[in-house]
């Protein structure tokens, strides 16, 4: 007996030995596991700050062999080393279950092994005294469940299922109008049968994506290609940097001199409600620009004789508009690009991704959203209209592409995938003599596609970065440039290949502009260069003493070009400097000047400026 | 002899193995020409019609032993045994799926959706355990349930906790099994098996945060018995029902009970009902005057509950993946993601739906849930208020008898009645 008792008192003390140990191995184990569990989580094996650099090194010098190998031998370890990761977990789990088991049996063991001795205390449970504290905690916690819910209730509520109905209304909305705009073709080709229908996109699909595009035929313009840009368009100024948005002006008398503190040739100035980046378009006698904040949108016509400001259109209740607007930086804001018009309406788009249609007297013609552009300083590229179609450069994270919406519904006419990256340049419509052709740039490319199906012609790999300036052509020739990057020369064929390229002064934000001979650069840190176009050669560069946001304009044989402090700079489309005036407006300036015959309109920070004599 | 049962019984489970082999994918998985083999997926393999029958017959002995083993033999150490072979079998050989915890959804949505095709085996699966507990008690969750048995293994120390505090928590299960009805009767999610907190250790694979949870539940189980079952199961919520009305069930002493306390803090579930003295009967005013008030406030807590579940709809309806869809489609907000295009947007815009039904059927759905709201409040409501009822109740014990809802049937208080019957 006395042996039995020493030998369970022995067993005891293993069991109990086996259970510390066993507790304390799988305790290791576990404080291993969630470590290793945390340094995992924040391992991305594609996409190390390393790999990364030299990525970017090699996008540089594509040819660098040794860096290839380089690159490899990391990227092979950083797997490795995400891999034997996650084996020490697996491993480390099974460790912890075997030692977690040992633990439990060693403690089901001892406590088996021990007598049952029951505990009777002097315990009196008074159970109304019970019963009456079970009552109040449940009353205190049904109470508490209320108002929690409630609280939470009204703090996220947000009419859901009216939203959602209403989201409903507005699709079948939009889809009655498809089959309204289909039912008047087929009445406009019943009535006139012997005519072709309106030019429809029967071209080569590629990536291009096409829609029923034919619009309400009264309303359909065409342009015949050697009309483009049309002589209405050039005598108006339709768009960013003018027709076409290649940053010249076909207007005459414009004034060389004007001095904003004394109100020298200041025919007005007109405060701006919202405020924003984007510049002044003109037809007629109105001129558009928009302004916006994180809660406001709006379009302005100002009568552009006077200055009075004609109507504003709210830009608001627009289906699929994010409740929040997307985060954007200050330089760039929620309106940067501008609007553009076709003299039968003006059209306008915002960091949001809401784009409207408004006729000339500000009524709503359409709106819709296109998705909100994944874009971290903000979406910056504007609109272009090209016969009866829209263009929009929409270059944003998740999913870039270029799309013509149709100017009088809003549907997508043609829309075409991009490979590139987000860019903050805005297209070139451009006539080649061949074809009309719209010419855009982003990292790494500059693309060409077809104006009338979106079909890509061409895409040319030549710059990187966060492309910023716009294109310039003339001559044949397309020029593209990008801070870090360099500034290329194109020459255009049914291949395009690369005439010369530069490095030594690049733009970040103004586009260039060109001329037959030149090729004229401004930089934000105030240095103007001119280029032979042809060969690259630099004929003059001039320091300023301040740097430039605004695009260059060709005005005649004169380049305007408007810097940040409001100083317009006028100097020689030539190959020699030469000044021909250095008027200030004493307000700053970020936006590219508008040009009217003998007038120049500048949008400045807080105001509107008219300039003429 | 032992030691030849135990052979027996490893032959029987590696012969069941082999089952697996032959068990047919639908979709047989592609093949690599890199010698790539494909992770194993989180949720288990399709199981063979044979394997599905297997289980039910394994389900119905198990339940039969179990009930066996504590309405006849009172033996805690069969029941012991029965929780392991239960974790081994329904738990890690099963992969813990289908169980019956979980099996409440899968019926509930074949109510709700005709279309849902439910197989036999769930149904057995969720039909059975209630059958057994209205004639033997929980004697499901004593040896049965893979999820409370894990726990029955780690309830090593236990301490009691305060009997009101017990009421209290007692509450939470009623809740959860609204929501997991709710859920499921509106398509939206199986919720009890998405925040299941064991089946990651039987499937040796799951997100990290479900190792967590689980080991932590497993943690506090050391010390406080099988939490998930008391707290949380809110199949354990209907078997606690039924068991009320259960015809047999299992008692603490074979014979009459001669008071002697032994068995007062045997069991870790607080299941045990102490004899209540006349000493400690309310004055007849009192009671009559609560019970008129309880009258009145348990519909007055159902139209509450009610209301209160129905301005709550919009939360509970954001959870439905076209709810939620809809609502990033009609925001723009890319599911918070700013790299990508969230893979759920390039899934619907692949899709043939046109946002006019996705924001058509959100809106039903929406509205499904505030119907949904009303009721599930409705019913929190009343669970809270006939909670309170039951505890204004007083009863007469001159016994220590189990609590016929609450006893989980392990037998442990068993063992500490000094009464024995002769054979």
């Amino acid at each position: 007996m006395k042996n039995d008792k020493q030998l369970f008192k022995v067993n005891i003390q293993l069991w109990n030995g086996i259970a510390i140990t066993s507790a304390i191995f799988s305790f290791i184990i576990c404080f291993l596991i969630i470590a290793n569990f945390l340094q995992i989580n924040r391992l991305d094996p594609i996409n190390t700050e390393v790999i990364n650099n030299l990525v970017e090194r090699l996008s540089q010098n594509p040819n660098d062999e040794a860096l290839k190998i380089e690159i490899r031998e990391i990227d092979l370890l950083a797997r490795k080393a995400y891999f034997t990761n996650q084996w020490q977990i697996r491993t480390g789990g099974y460790l912890l279950l075997i030692g977690v088991i040992i633990f439990v049996v060693a403690m089901q063991m001892i406590n088996s092994a021990k007598n049952i001795v029951p505990e009777i205390g002097e315990k009196d449970d008074n159970n109304l005294y019970l019963q009456k504290t079970a009552r109040k905690w449940i009353s205190i916690g049904g109470a508490g469940l209320v108002v929690i819910a409630l609280f939470f209730a009204f703090l996220t509520h947000n009419k859901l299922g009216e939203t959602f109905t209403n989201a409903v209304i507005a699709e079948k909305t939009l889809i009655e109008e498809d089959i309204q705009e289909e039912a008047n073709i087929i009445q406009y080709q019943n009535e006139n049968p012997f005519e072709e229908p309106p030019e429809a996109a029967t071209e080569e699909k590629s990536e291009t994506t096409e829609t029923n595009s034919q619009e309400s035929v009264n309303d359909v313009v065409k342009y015949s290609i050697a009309d483009y840009p049309t002589a209405e368009m050039k005598a108006n100024y339709p768009a960013f940097r003018g027709a076409g948005g290649n940053g010249v002006a076909y207007h005459k008398n414009i004034p060389v001199n004007w001095d904003g503190t004394s109100g020298e040739n200041i025919l007005w100035k007109s405060p701006v409600p919202l405020h924003g980046y984007n510049s002044p378009v003109i037809w007629g006698n109105k001129l558009f620009i928009s302004g916006a904040n994180a809660t406001q949108k709006q379009v302005y016509c100002y009568d552009r004789n006077t200055g009075k400001l004609l109507w504003t259109a709210n830009v608001d209740n627009i289906a699929g508009s994010p409740a929040t607007a997307p985060a954007v930086t200050n330089d760039t804001g929620h309106s940067a690009p501008t609007v553009t018009t076709d003299g039968k309406k003006v059209f306008a788009i915002f960091s949001t991704g809401d784009i409207i249609a408004l006729d000339m007297n500000g009524k709503r013609v359409w709106a819709k959203n296109l998705g909100v552009p994944q874009n971290h300083y903000g979406y910056s590229s504007s609109l272009y209209v090209y016969e009866d179609k829209l263009i929009v450069q929409y270059d944003h994270r998740t999913a870039s592409k270029v799309m013509a919406l149709s100017v009088n519904s809003g549907e997508v006419v043609w829309s075409t995938d991009r490979k590139g990256k987000i860019s903050w340049a805005s297209p070139i419509i451009v006539n080649t003599g061949n074809q009309v052709e719209i010419l855009l740039v982003t990292d790494p490319f500059v693309a060409s596609y077809n104006a009338n199906t979106g079909k890509e012609l061409w895409r040319f790999d030549c710059l990187y970065g966060e492309v910023g300036p716009s294109l310039a052509y003339a001559n044949g020739i397309i020029f593209a440039t990008n801070e870090y990057a360099s500034l290329v020369a194109l020459k255009l064929g049914e291949k395009p290949e690369k005439l010369w390229e530069q490095f030594d002064y690049l733009s970040d934000v103004p586009s260039p502009v060109a001329t037959d001979k030149y090729l004229f650069l401004a930089t934000s840190y105030g240095v103007v260069v001119c280029h032979d176009a042809t060969t690259g050669e630099v004929f003059w560069e001039k320091e300023f003493d301040n740097g430039f946001y605004s695009s260059p304009i060709l005005v005649e044989d004169k380049i305007y070009l408007l810097d940040i402090q409001g100083t317009m700079h006028i100097f020689k489309a030539d190959k020699e400097y030469v000044s021909l005036g250095e008027p200030k407006l004493e307000e700053k300036a970020y936006s590219t000047p508008a040009f009217a015959i003998g007038r120049v309109y500048i949008r400045a920070d807080k105001n509107l400026y008219c300039i003429g004599k | 002899m032992k030691k030849k049962l135990s052979i027996i019984f490893l032959l029987i489970i590696f012969s069941i193995q082999i089952y697996n082999v032959i068990a047919i994918q639908r979709f047989p998985k592609p093949e690599f020409e890199s010698g790539h083999t494909q992770p194993p997926t989180l949720t288990p393999d399709p199981r063979s019609q044979a394997l599905d029958i297997l289980d039910v017959f394994v389900l119905v002995a198990a339940l039969s032993i179990v009930s066996w083993l504590i309405i006849k033999k009172r033996s805690r150490k069969g029941v012991f045994w029965m929780s392991i072979f239960a974790v081994l079998y329904f738990g890690f050989f099963r992969e813990g799926c289908v169980c019956s915890v979980g099996s409440l959804q899968n019926v509930t949505l074949a109510l709700f959706n005709p279309e849902y095709n439910i197989p036999l085996t769930v149904i057995a699966f969720f039909i059975l355990p209630l059958v057994y507990t209205l004639f033997f008690g929980r004697t499901f969750c004593a040896g049965v349930c893979p999820l409370g048995a894990i726990q029955d293994i780690f309830a090593l120390h236990p301490i009691s906790i305060k009997s009101w505090l017990e009421k209290v928590l007692g509450v939470i299960p009623f809740i959860y099994l609204g929501l997991a009805v709710l859920y499921s009767a509106t398509g939206t999610d199986f919720i009890v098996c998405r925040y299941d907190p064991f089946i990651g250790f039987f499937r040796f694979e799951g997100t990290f945060m479900m190792f967590v949870i689980g080991g932590l539940l497993l943690l506090i189980g050391v010390f406080i018995s099988r939490p998930y079952c008391r707290f949380l199961c809110p199949y354990g919520a209907l078997l606690n029902l039924i068991s009320r009305f259960s015809k047999k069930h299992i008692t603490i002493t074979p014979a009459e009970c001669i008071n002697c306390r032994l068995c007062e803090d045997s069991c870790p579930f607080e299941a045990i009902n102490k004899p209540v003295i006349l000493k400690h009967k309310e004055e007849k005013s009192i009671a009559s005057r609560r019970f008129v008030l309880l009258g009145i406030i348990i519909p007055l807590l159902i139209l509450i509950g009610g209301f209160t579940g129905s301005q709550f709809h919009e939360n509970l309806a954001i959870v439905n993946s076209k709810v939620r869809l809809a609502k990033e489609l009609l925001n723009n907000t890319n599911y918070g993601e700013t790299d990508q295009e969230a893979f759920e947007i390039t899934a619907f815009n692949s899709s043939n739906q046109s946002k006019e039904d996705l924001y058509n059927e959100a809106a039903s759905i929406t509205h499904q849930f505030y119907i949904g709201g009303w009721i599930l409040g409705g019913f929190i409501g009343l669970v809270f208020g006939l909670t309170l009822l039951s505890l204004s109740v007083f009863r007469y014990r001159k016994d220590y008898t189990p609590n016929k809802g609450t006893c989980l049937s392990c037998t442990r208080c068993v063992d500490y009645c000094p009464v024995k019957v002769n054979e």
